[in-house]
C-alpha cells in the first residue's frame, strides 16, 4: 500500500522534473536570440569577480582559474583588508598571468560586494558568510552578472525568498546560477543517483543522512575588533551569519536526498542543542542536530549533525528503496544486499568541474540555474534548525509564508549583541521574525 | 567534569612517562639482532598499545623491528587531537607540529577504534614518529622502501610476485574483498613474519632515499587485484585532496586520500 503511494507520488515527481526541464529549455532557447551572453564565445576572456576572500572564496577563484584557460580574476572584494591581501598574493601566485589584482581592483568594506559586481566582470563568486548571500545575489543578478554562489544561500526564510526571486530572475535574463553543492557535478554521485532515478531501488521509502565531525576552527577575539568585526570572522558561530552548521555543512547531505526525491520536505520534526561547544568565544549556535524530515509522499529522512570532538564521525547519505538500498555516491545493493553497481569510472574533481559546467553552460547559450535547487535545500536544512530550535513541527509552509528574517537590517563594524542560545520549547518562530517587519 | 578528566590525563601523561622511562631498559633491548623478541609499545599517558615485530637485517641493513598493524586511529588520534595535552596546552602547543582540526571526517566513517589512520599526508606521518620517538624514548620512523619490501615479501624482494587471486583474498583488504571502505587492521591472515595488511587496506608511506619524494606502498582498499604487489609503489597524487575546498589546502589531512596511511619501524 505504501508503494502504491510512492509510486504514485514518485510519478508526479518525475513529471513535475520533466516539466521543469522542458521548461528550463523553453526560456533558454527562446532567449537564445537576445544575445545576453556575446562575451561567452569559445576562447573569449571571461572576467571573474570574487566576493569574499577567505579559504573558500580562494578556492573557488583557484577553481574556475583551473577550469577554463579563458578565465582571469580581475577584481576581488572582503570585508577585512588582510583576507584580500591575503587572497590577491596567494592567486597571483598560482597564476600571475591571469590574476589582474592592482591595488585599485581590491576593494575592502561590508560594501565592497557592489565594487566587485561594477568593475566590469562577467562572472561573480559569492564566497563570503551565507548571511550576506541574499543580498548578493540579488546584486549580482540585477547587474546582469553570470553567479557561482557558495553553499548554504541564506541562513533564514526572508533571505531564500529572495535567493528564489533572485533565482527566476537569473532565469528571465539568461543569467547562470551555479551553486557550491558540489556533489550535483561530481561524477560518482551523478551515475549512481540517474540509475536510482532510473527505478534501481524501486521507490525511495527511507533515508538517512549525516554530517558528523570535530568542532572547526575558531579565532579569538583581538581587543580592536568591534562585536560585528568579531561575528563575521568567526561567521560559522553565528546563526545570522553561517545558519549554524545544519545549514552550512549539513545542507550538502540534505541536498542529496532532495536531488535523489526530485522533491523537498514538507515538514521537520527535530531536536538538538549545545551541550559540548558552550564556550561564549563559540558564539550561539547548536553543536548537534537530529531531525526528521518528511516528503509529500510520506518518505521520511533521518538527518544527523553534530561538531563535538572526540566523538564518532561519519558523513553521507543512504537511501532504502522498495528494491534496494544505495548510498547514492557510488554503490547500489539489490534487497538482498548484493551489489548491483558499483561506481568505477573517473571522478573529476567536482570544485572544477561546477565551474567547467557553469561556463559551457554560458558558452552555450543555455546557462545553468541551480538557483532554486540550493535555495530548497538550504530552506530544508533551516527548517530543520527551527523546528530543533524551537522544539516544535515546522512546516514547508511556514517557511514560505512567515516573514522570519535574523539579518540585521544594516550591518555594521560596531556594536552588535550576540543572540541568546535558543531553548527548545520556550523559543518560539515568532522569536525570529525581524524587529523591523 | 572536562577539567577533571584532563587532570586525570596529566597524571597519566605523568605515571606513563615514569613507566616508560623504567621500561627503556629492558626493551627492545640493544643487543644482537638474533635476541631480538617482539615487544609491546605503550603510548605513555594513555591505554593504547601496539605490537613491534623483529625483523632480520636486510642485506647491508641492521635489524629493526616493524609494527605488526598499519597505525591505527586509536593511536593516531593522541597525537592528531592532542589528547597527550590538557585543553589549555593543547591550544597553546606550535601549529607545525601537530594537525590542524580536520575539516568532515577524515576516517570517512569507515571504522575507528581498530581501524586504521587514513587521509594522512607524509609530512603528518613523519610527525607522529617524531612525536611518537619523543613520548617513547625510542627511536620511531617509517620505514624506508627497501625495509617495507623486505618486510613484504618475507626476506625474498627479489622473488616478489603478485600474490594468487586465493592467497590474496586472505591477506588483504582490497577491491574484491572489502566495499569501498578500511577493515580493523589484523583480521587478515599475516605474512610468514607475522605482519598483517602490508598489501591492501591503507597504502603506507615510506622513504625512499635523499632527495627523493617519498611513495606509498602496497596498494590499498580501493585497488583492483593486479595493483596489489611489494614492488607497488605511487609517489603523491594532488588528487589525494583535489576537492579540499580551502586555499591554501591543508598540509595535515588529504580530503581525498582516506587509503593513505603508515606503518612505524623502530630502530634498535
Amino acid at each position: 500500500m505504501a508503494s502504491d503511494k510512492t509510486a504514485v507520488s514518485r510519478r508526479s515527481f518525475l513529471h513535475r522534473s520533466a516539466v521543469a526541464a522542458a521548461a528550463t529549455a523553453g526560456t533558454g532557447s527562446a532567449l537564445l536570440s537576445s544575445g545576453n551572453y556575446a562575451f561567452a564565445q569559445g576562447s573569449d576572456t571571461l572576467k571573474v569577480g570574487v566576493v569574499g576572500c577567505g579559504g573558500r572564496g580562494s578556492g573557488a577563484a583557484s577553481n574556475i582559474l583551473e577550469a577554463d584557460p579563458a578565465t582571469q580574476i580581475v577584481a576581488i572584494g572582503d570585508a577585512f583588508e588582510d583576507r584580500a591581501k591575503g587572497c590577491r598574493d596567494s592567486l597571483t601566485k598560482q597564476k600571475p598571468d591571469r590574476v589582474k589584482l592592482p591595488d585599485d581592483r581590491v576593494f575592502v568594506g561590508l560594501d565592497a560586494y557592489k565594487k566587485v559586481i561594477d568593475s566590469g566582470v562577467d562572472i561573480v563568486i559569492l564566497a563570503t558568510p551565507p548571511g550576506f548571500r541574499p543580498l548578493h545575489l540579488k546584486a549580482a543578478v540585477d547587474a546582469g552578472k553570470h553567479v557561482f554562489v557558495e553553499k548554504p544561500v541564506g541562513v533564514d526564510p526572508a533571505g531564500i525568498r529572495s535567493v528564489f526571486e533572485s533565482a527566476d530572475r537569473a532565469k528571465q535574463k539568461n543569467l547562470a546560477i551555479v551553486a557550491g553543492t558540489q556533489r550535483r557535478h561530481e561524477n560518482r554521485y551523478r551515475e549512481t543517483i540517474k540509475r536510482i532515478h532510473d527505478g534501481a531501488i524501486g521507490d525511495i521509502v527511507g533515508a538517512q543522512c549525516y554530517w558528523n565531525q570535530g568542532g572547526l576552527w575558531m579565532h579569538k577575539r583581538k581587543p580592536e575588533w568591534s562585536d560585528a568585526e568579531w561575528q563575521i570572522r568567526n561567521w560559522l558561530y553565528f546563526t545570522w551569519l553561517s545558519g549554524d552548521h545544519i545549514v552550512e555543512q549539513h545542507v550538502h547531505n540534505i541536498d542529496v536526498i532532495n536531488w535523489a526525491m526530485n522533491a523537498h520536505p514538507v515538514k521537520a520534526l527535530g531536536m538538538g542543542g549545545r551541550q559540548v561547544r558552550t564556550d561564549p568565544a563559540y558564539g550561539h549556535i547548536f553543536d548537534h542536530f537530529t531531525i526528521e524530515f518528511e516528503y509529500p509522499n510520506g518518505m521520511k529522512m533521518l538527518s544527523m549533525c553534530r561538531q563535538i570532538d572526540g566523538t564518532a564521525s561519519r558523513v553521507g547519505e543512504s537511501l532504502v528503496g522498495t528494491k534496494g538500498t544505495s548510498n547514492a555516491a557510488s554503490n547500489i545493493k539489490d534487497a538482498k544486499g548484493q551489489t548491483i553497481y558499483r561506481f568505477e569510472g573517473s571522478n573529476p574533481n567536482p570544485y572544477v568541474q561546477e565551474h567547467v559546467n557553469m561556463i559551457a553552460s554560458i558558452r552555450a547559450g543555455k546557462p545553468l540555474n541551480e538557483g532554486r535547487q540550493v535555495a530548497e535545500s538550504t530552506l530544508t536544512a533551516i527548517m530543520g534548525r527551527l523546528s530543533a530550535y524551537t522544539g516544535q513541527e515546522v512546516t514547508w509552509d511556514q517557511m514560505l509564508a512567515m516573514p522570519i528574517d535574523i539579518v540585521p537590517a544594516k550591518v555594521e563594524l560596531g556594536p552588535l549583541p550576540v543572540a541568546p542560545v535558543p531553548v527548545p520549547g520556550r523559543t518560539k518562530l515568532e522569536d525570529f521574525i525581524a524587529r523591523t517587519a | 567534569m572536562k577539567v577533571r578528566r584532563l587532570t586525570h590525563l596529566g597524571l597519566l601523561v605523568a605515571i606513563g612517562l615514569i613507566l616508560s622511562r623504567a621500561a627503556t631498559g629492558q626493551t627492545p633491548a640493544a643487543g644482537a639482532a638474533a635476541a631480538m623478541k617482539p615487544f609491546t609499545e605503550k603510548i605513555p599517558g594513555s591505554l593504547v598499545t601496539f605490537d613491534m615485530v623483529p625483523v632480520p637485517a636486510p642485506p647491508g641493513g641492521r635489524p629493526f623491528y616493524i609494527a605488526k598493524t598499519e597505525t591505527t586511529w586509536d593511536a593516531y588520534d593522541i597525537f592528531a587531537f592532542r589528547l597527550d595535552l590538557t585543553q589549555e596546552q593543547g591550544a597553546n602547543v606550535d601549529a607545525t607540529s601537530r594537525p590542524s582540526k580536520p575539516y568532515g571526517a577524515p576516517d570517512r566513517g569507515f571504522g575507528h577504534k581498530g581501524y586504521p589512520a587514513g587521509s594522512i599526508p607524509h609530512q603528518a606521518a613523519e610527525a607522529y614518529c617524531a612525536w611518537l620517538s619523543q613520548k617513547t624514548g625510542k627511536k620511531y620512523r617509517l620505514p624506508t622502501e627497501a625495509e617495507w619490501e623486505w618486510v613484504a615479501t618475507a626476506g625474498k624482494p627479489a622473488a616478489a610476485a603478485p600474490l594468487a587471486k586465493a592467497d590474496l583474498d586472505k591477506a588483504a583488504w582490497y577491491w574484491d574483498t572489502t566495499e569501498e571502505k578500511t577493515m580493523a587492521v589484523g583480521t587478515k591472515t599475516p605474512n610468514a613474519w607475522g605482519v598483517h595488511d602490508m598489501l591492501g587496506n591503507v597504502a603506507e608511506w615510506v622513504t625512499v632515499g635523499q632527495g627523493k619524494p617519498p611513495v606509498v606502498k602496497g596498494g590499498s582498499f580501493l585497488d583492483k587485484a593486479k595493483d596489489l604487489y611489494p614492488k607497488a609503489r605511487l609517489p603523491y597524487q594532488p588528487a589525494w585532496q583535489e576537492s579540499d575546498a580551502q586555499n591554501p589546502k591543508s598540509k595535515w589531512w588529504y580530503a581525498d586520500g582516506p587509503q593513505v596511511g603508515f606503518r612505524v619501524v623502530c630502530e634498535m
